[in-house]
């Protein structure tokens, strides 16, 4: 394998932040995120990626940290083709190396800012500008299973499309409760795939994340306009009900999705305690009020 | 003793292990009360396997221990778990101990030297290079 590069090129205009001992791995971020537009400084990616007692950071910290300074960490496939194209679109990509072998790692975070020639030109270390041959590039990197990422802003999309990777990437925003970046990103998702169920519903979700239970009712409930039976959506549509107060509502839409879930045994579980929770909700309400009530709490 | 019966002795003395724990972090409170999340629909509507919540669930805590083991400032700990996805949490409790980086220097000797040293020449590695 190579890189296949064309001309040359080099995103010369990316900063560099020379590394204290074994801190390569926020040193690494700050370079890709800064150079993404972040304000962020050393000191506090040390805090959100170092590991004190193992004198190093987590592949796993690293994309975290990313999307709590609000980008998206977007992992690249694998060889040089997604590298380069990356470089074209003007980011710089931050890589995993295993600088030694199989047997003797020594594992190492660097950024890739150019190609050209056969030469790979890296922010590493110590070093504003380091060339390596390409063939050793692509040698440590393989080692390293090829592990690398760019940090994209939510109106950014990758250079490489590939639609169920970048919505699982999506997906993993709300995992960590990015619910704003989310929001952001799945609206872009659904200007690009105007019919995607999966993107209306992760912003819907993302909407329910972040408390806004009124939108997060209206996109459920344009999504169901769409795929009325869709066990997920009419779930979580019940759910906002029940935040908003609209607890018959709610409670009819769950039955709604206990139907559509029946076959599907973990939407069944899920629809089962969000019935159950219902339940409970009226029960409060009712022994409050004394009446049946579907107004607000 | 039954296999179900064996699983869930494992599975008590994992959740005493993290009850006990000074750093139990809160994140199985209201663990069962969510929407259904965008992973689930998305596996679904592409035919693919699910994984199961709860045992994310458990795993961060189990994460948040392991990162406070490795001398992460307590106040930090629940953020820094908390900012990972599901499947980082997987991964990471398979393999915590893997994929640690650092500029670590070289207590090389010898043989080692030497096989290390022809691989750099001919451009296999990089491992002299400073850092």
């Amino acid at each position: 394998m190579a890189i296949d590069a064309g001309a040359p090129r080099e995103l010369t205009e990316t900063p560099f932040f020379p590394q204290e001992r074994y801190q390569c791995g926020p040193a690494a971020l700050l370079t890709v995120l800064t150079q993404s537009g972040v304000r962020t400084d050393m000191e506090t990616l040390v805090q959100q990626v170092y590991l004190p007692a193992r004198r190093g950071s987590l592949q796993a910290e690293l994309t975290a940290a990313t999307r709590r300074a609000g980008r998206i960490p977007w992992r690249l496939a694998p060889g040089g083709e997604a590298l380069v194209a990356e470089l074209d679109a003007g980011r710089p990509v931050l890589v995993l190396q295993n600088l030694g072998v199989g047997w003797w790692p020594r594992w190492h975070y660097a950024v890739v800012v150019g190609v050209g020639g056969d030469r790979v030109i890296l922010r590493s270390g110590t070093e504003r500008r380091r060339v390596i041959r390409s063939r050793t590039f692509l040698a440590t990197w393989r080692r390293a299973g090829f592990w690398g990422f760019v940090a994209l802003r939510p109106d950014e999309m990758p250079a490489v499309p590939d639609r169920d990777r970048w919505f699982r990437t999506l997906s993993e925003l709300e995992e960590a409760g990015q619910y704003a970046l989310a929001a952001e990103a799945w609206e872009r998702a659904l200007a690009v795939w105007p019919g995607s169920a999966v993107a209306l519903f992760g912003l819907a979700n993302s909407q329910y994340g972040l408390g806004d239970w009124a939108a997060a009712e209206a996109s459920y409930r344009r999504l169901l306009a769409a795929r009325p039976g869709l066990a997920a959506a009419l779930n979580n549509r019940a759910l906002a009900l029940m935040r908003l107060g609209r607890l018959d509502e709610a409670e009819s839409e769950a039955e709604r999705a206990l139907a559509a879930a029946a076959g599907e045994p973990d939407f069944e579980h899920a629809v089962r305690e969000t019935l159950a929770q219902i339940r409970a909700a009226r029960e409060g309400s009712q022994s409050r009020s004394g009446r049946p009530s579907s107004t607000s709490r | 003793m039954s296999r179900r019966t064996k699983a869930a002795n494992g599975r008590l003395a994992v959740f005493n292990l993290v009850s006990v724990s000074l750093i139990s972090l809160g994140f199985m409170q209201g663990a069962a009360a969510g929407p259904i999340g965008t992973q689930a629909l998305l596996e679904s509507e592409i035919g693919a396997a699910r994984t199961a919540r709860l045992d994310v669930l458990l795993e961060r805590e189990d994460i948040a221990r392991q990162l406070a083991a490795f001398g992460v400032d307590p106040t930090e700990i629940r953020q820094r778990v908390a900012a990972m996805s599901d499947a980082e949490i997987a991964a990471l409790e398979r393999r915590i101990d893997a994929r640690l980086v650092g500029g670590d220097a070289l207590g090389v000797i010898g043989a080692v030297f030497l096989v290390l040293l022809i691989l750099e020449l001919v451009g296999v590695t990089d491992v002299f290079s400073k850092i």
